[in-house]
């Protein structure tokens, strides 16, 4: 279906943005509304994949058919009621949805590994090329650039290079053969013979597909640019789900000390991509991926650390998974015979939390060790005598790299197989990481459950699982954001309610904890993409747990234990929680990728933009702050509000001169009269923005004292929106049940809270912005800073610019909207005069400081 | 104390399946066995008795509804839970014809199946506590 042409049919096309006069408020309250329904069933598909994705459901194909299917229509409505809304100003979002289906059709079809670049330096990969690096190569993008650890540097042949050769060297039919008889489910390795031959044969004698030299020449020369024409490369296998789930551990090919010539290079990848085809590896996919054809490969052209030792890390013991120990073996010399048993190594048990102990140390007599040869590949050379009884690490060395390795644990949320090494500057290198498989060690039975009734539970049953999972750490509690400043390595995150911030740390947090929250919050879909444990909605989980404690998350039996329960952690790293083998989950898991994961996490920020919109999620999330930002605007328009409805002066006790316009259920139908009272007005938000105003000590009615220079500036100083001729000088509140959008003159600086609340926790919003001031603008940008403080005091992602202030807080239980909006009121009464105070830095801190205690009187005793 | 341990069986042709239930109900203290063929699972239910056989309707070799006959004739006391991404009405009440304890379609939520099974198993405790 051509989306623009329907369009046009839908909204009649002809008529151009700008050309038609804005809604009614009423009108677009109601539109307003509809962007929120539609969202909402969008997102709620969305919850309802990402859920079956937590680890508690089990579900077929046909129900991820079924659901992608309501989704792709579910979005498209949305855009639809946003253009509704916004004047057809978002036509370009329709191209963004085409953009954003065709890729989830390609997910769909499993051909999204032959799109993308044929070749690509590490250093310039981010998330969206995973899926073309192949796992081992993606493991090392995010250990580049998310752990920001050293790997060697390098290049990777991607799948689309895979492709492009089968496609080149007419492989294509046969191919596709030897895949369909790979899904049958009596297929044998022996079945398989002739083609999987022609296949082995057919790449081993392959000719590159134009370009493919030329780039690998372009990579190999940035690359001699920087190491000189000695270096030697290591060309490295990075299938499909290699090291993502399946260690794969030495199936595929490794081709070592590899000259940086691109017909070498080529030469070499050929052998690593053929490899696919060996009756070994073959023999593996069918034992992990019964009835499963489809694989490619990515390759990794890597340079070759000049190590002058180099090992392995297992960060558990796998004979004591329980245990708090890792396991660092090494050796002198390049560690690629460490895997094969070649060389004898030293052998290390350090323990896993700083300042990683060196429990027990068994150091071989190393009296050989592999080294590059001049003509390629590796040779066993004999080591110095005087070095062959020395550990092949320094202590120093040793709790760098027990370090590193709890970083990646911690990051990957699993234990891990690390291999690494050491060059001649002491610089550790990470050369692969993948998930340690420890075989299930079932013991005696029901020996968990026993064991578990010895530990002190903190909480039972109480919570809904945002993510399954288990995770131990210490207790981190988080009040503003800034305590994330400070986050540990591996800590539990506990909060009062969840938030998209969290994110900053997730890559290092254990599992998150929260007394508010729900599992379809952005911040619950960031933990499923992380594997962060997460329980939300824990009641009474701050007042139960105090920083530093120690603390074991269950996130599937929503239990909560004090102390490190070594039995769970055994039971977690034995047993395969990440249920990822089967294709449904598989298939499920790359469509959320491109469905719910959210990038345009700040609307504040420059990037929130059609263009960056990489999944649903992102487009409705952009969706609804368009919405929420039409709304903004409505009560600018303030001539046209005042003739169109019947604006009726609120009456309280402060003079505060605010006329309601009611669009429905904001004001108790029985008032009579020309005024209404505080007690008449049933709009939720406003009550609530009301009750901080007037709370006691907070609307100060001192004369401020305002310096001859502070009124020299008042009167000079029009703030530009006036001059736009926007504001007069009336405060007005168009409002509703759940909704308000109030513009507030007080003096010379102008505030605009933009608020909706009902039961659906993720439609909730609340938009709030100040400016101005009579005073100069060095006062008036403290006073905006001491709102900008508080406010981020209080969970809102802040952005401001000199006196200006932009808040924005939102997708939280109608209970903390309120809330929220009752200290919004105190923020608004509290610094109506404050500029003029603002003589000094320390003031912005000291009135802060006040605010937050809850002490409005020290206005008045200044 | 081990004679009280919950002996589960479950088959399923897709592993992940078993996997995940090995998973959860190892967690609660039960003793259990997966299996991905119907005829190597029934070889083991020949030789062994389970509380509870958790079993897919529709696998190649041999269909849940024939396990669950041969399960009745075999263990008359263990239970015998069906799961399906088949559901059908008609399959249901055939199956319940024939004595199973209970029928889930997928997708289903663990916490469902887990209350199923504890429902199984306290009838079956109190079934053998009548018999003291």
């Amino acid at each position: 279906m051509n989306i623009l042409e329907s369009l046009k049919h839908i909204f009649g096309g002809g008529k151009t943005e700008g050309g038609e006069a804005p809604l009614s408020a009423a009108t677009a309250f109601e539109r307003f509304r509809e962007v929120l329904r539609c969202n909402n069933s969008a997102l709620e598909l969305i919850a309802d994949l990402g859920e079956k994705l937590s680890g508690d459901y089990i579900f077929d194909r046909q129900y991820i058919y079924n659901t992608m299917e309501g989704l792709e229509k579910a979005v498209l409505q949305s855009v639809h009621a946003l253009n509704a809304l916004c004047n057809n100003k978002y036509q370009i979002l329709y191209s963004t949805y085409d953009r954003l289906t065709t890729r989830l059709d390609t997910v769909m079809e499993n051909r999204e590994d032959r799109d993308g670049v044929p070749v690509i330096n590490i250093a310039d990969t981010s998330r969206s090329h995973y899926i073309i690096l192949g796992g081992k190569n993606a493991h090392l993008s995010q250990m580049l650039h998310e752990l920001r650890l050293k790997i060697p540097e390098g290049f990777i042949l991607t799948t689309r290079a895979y492709h492009d050769l089968i496609d080149h060297n007419g492989l294509r039919e046969a191919l596709n053969a030897f895949e369909t008889a790979m899904e049958a489910p009596e297929c044998t390795v022996e079945a398989l013979e002739p083609l999987r031959h022609s296949l082995e044969q057919g790449i081993l004698n392959a000719q590159p597909p134009d370009g493919l030299l030329s780039a690998i020449a372009d990579q190999l020369k940035a690359i001699k640019g920087i190491f000189g024409e000695d270096l030697r490369l290591a060309i490295r296998s990075s299938a499909q789900e290699e090291d993502m789930n399946f260690s794969f551990a030495g199936q595929f090919r490794t081709i070592l000390n590899v000259s940086p010539a691109p017909t070498a290079v080529f030469k070499a990848y050929l052998q690593v991509v053929a490899s696919l085809f060996s009756p070994k590896a073959l023999r593996y996919r069918l034992r992990v991926f019964p009835g499963e054809g489809h694989m490619s490969i990515a390759v990794g052209c890597y340079r070759m650390v000049e190590s002058s030792a180099s090992g392995v890390i297992y960060t558990v013991d796998p004979a004591d998974p329980a245990g708090d120990a890792m396991i660092i073996v090494s050796t002198w010399g390049q560690g690629e015979a460490i895997v094969e048993g070649r060389v004898p190594v030293d052998t290390f048990r350090v323990q896993k939390k700083p300042p990683y102990t060196l429990l027990t140390q068994s150091i071989a007599r190393k009296n050989t060790g592999l080294y590059p040869k001049q003509e390629g590949e590796l040779g066993e050379l004999d080591i110095p005598s005087e070095l062959q009884d020395q550990p092949s690490l320094t202590p120093s060395q040793l709790e760098r790299l027990a370090a590193y390795a709890m970083q990646i644990e911690i990051y990957y949320k699993r234990p891990q197989d690390i291999e690494w090494a050491i060059d001649h500057n002491g610089d550790i290198y990470i050369l692969q990481a993948r998930h340690l498989v420890i075989p299930a060690t079932a013991g005696p039975k029901g020996s968990l459950a026993d064991a578990l009734k010895k530990y002190e539970l903190i909480v039972s049953d109480s919570g809904s699982v945002a993510q399954q999972g288990i995770g131990a750490g210490h207790v981190h509690i988080v009040n503003t954001i800034s305590d994330l400043n400070e986050f540990p390595e591996g800590a539990v995150l506990v909060s009062k309610r969840d938030s998209s911030n969290f994110i900053r740390v997730m890559h290092k947090t254990a599992a998150i904890v929260t007394e508010i929250g729900t599992p379809v919050s952005h911040m619950a879909t960031l933990c499923r993409e992380f594997q962060v444990p997460c329980l939300v909605n824990v009641t009474d989980i701050l007042s139960k747990v105090s920083d530093g404690m120690e603390i074991t998350v269950d996130a599937e039996d929503r239990r909560i234990y004090k102390g490190r329960v070594a039995e769970l952690l055994a039971f977690k790293t034995a047993t395969d929680l990440n249920i990822s083998a089967t294709k449904e989950f598989r298939l499920l898991k790359r469509l959320l990728d491109n469905v719910s994961s959210l990038k345009l996490v700040d609307p504040l920020m420059d990037e929130f933009t059609p263009e960056a919109c990489e999944t649903y999620h992102d487009l409705l999330r952009f969706i609804h702050e368009k919405a929420v930002a039409q709304m903004v605007e409505m009560g600018k328009d303030e001539r046209r509000l005042l003739k169109d409805y019947r604006a009726v002066p609120l009456d309280l006790p402060i003079p505060t001169g605010i006329l309601l316009i009611d669009l429905g259920g904001g004001i108790d139908p029985k008032a009579a009269g020309d005024r209404i009272t505080f007690a008449s007005v049933t709009s939720e938000p406003l009550k609530a923005i009301l009750e901080g105003m007037l709370f006691p000590g907070v609307w100060h009615t001192r004369a401020a004292d305002v310096s001859f220079g502070d009124l020299i500036t008042s009167i000079v100083n029009v703030p530009t929106d006036a001059l736009a001729g926007q504001y007069s000088g009336h405060n007005i509140a168009i409002i509703s049940k759940g909704y308000l959008n109030l513009s507030l003159r007080f003096g010379y600086h102008f505030n605009i809270i933009d608020a909706y609340c009902s039961d659906m926790t993720r439609d909730n919003h609340i938009y709030f912005r100040f400016l101005g001031g009579a005073t100069d603008i060095t006062k008036r940008s403290r006073r905006a800073r001491m709102i900008a403080i508080i406010l981020e005091a209080f969970g809102f992602n802040v952005a401001s610019k000199g006196d200006i202030v932009t808040g924005r807080s939102g997708n939280m239980p109608k209970s903390e909207i309120i809330r929220t909006l009752n200290i919004l009121g105190r923020i608004v009464g509290f610094t109506r005069q404050l500029d003029v105070q603002m003589d000094s830095d320390a003031q912005v801190d000291r009135y802060v400081e006040a605010f937050l205690m809850g002490d409005y009187e020290i206005i008045g005793r200044h | 104390m081990s004679d009280q341990t919950i002996k589960l069986l479950v088959i399923d042709d897709e592993p992940i399946v078993g996997k995940r239930l090995k998973q959860a109900f190892m967690k609660m203290g039960m003793e259990v066995e997966t299996f991905t063929d119907p005829r190597e699972a029934m070889n083991t239910i020949k030789q062994k008795s389970f509380d509870i056989v958790v079993t897919d309707l529709k696998m190649e070799g041999m269909d849940g509804m024939t396990i669950l006959e041969e399960v009745q004739k075999l263990n008359p006391k263990a239970k015998v839970i069906i799961i399906t991404g088949y559901a059908q009405v008609d399959t249901a009440s055939e199956a319940f014809r024939k004595g199973v304890f209970d029928f889930i379609p997928k997708p289903f939520r663990l916490e469902e199946l887990k209350n199923v099974i504890l429902r199984a198993m306290s009838g079956a405790l109190s079934e053998s506590n009548k018999n003291i």
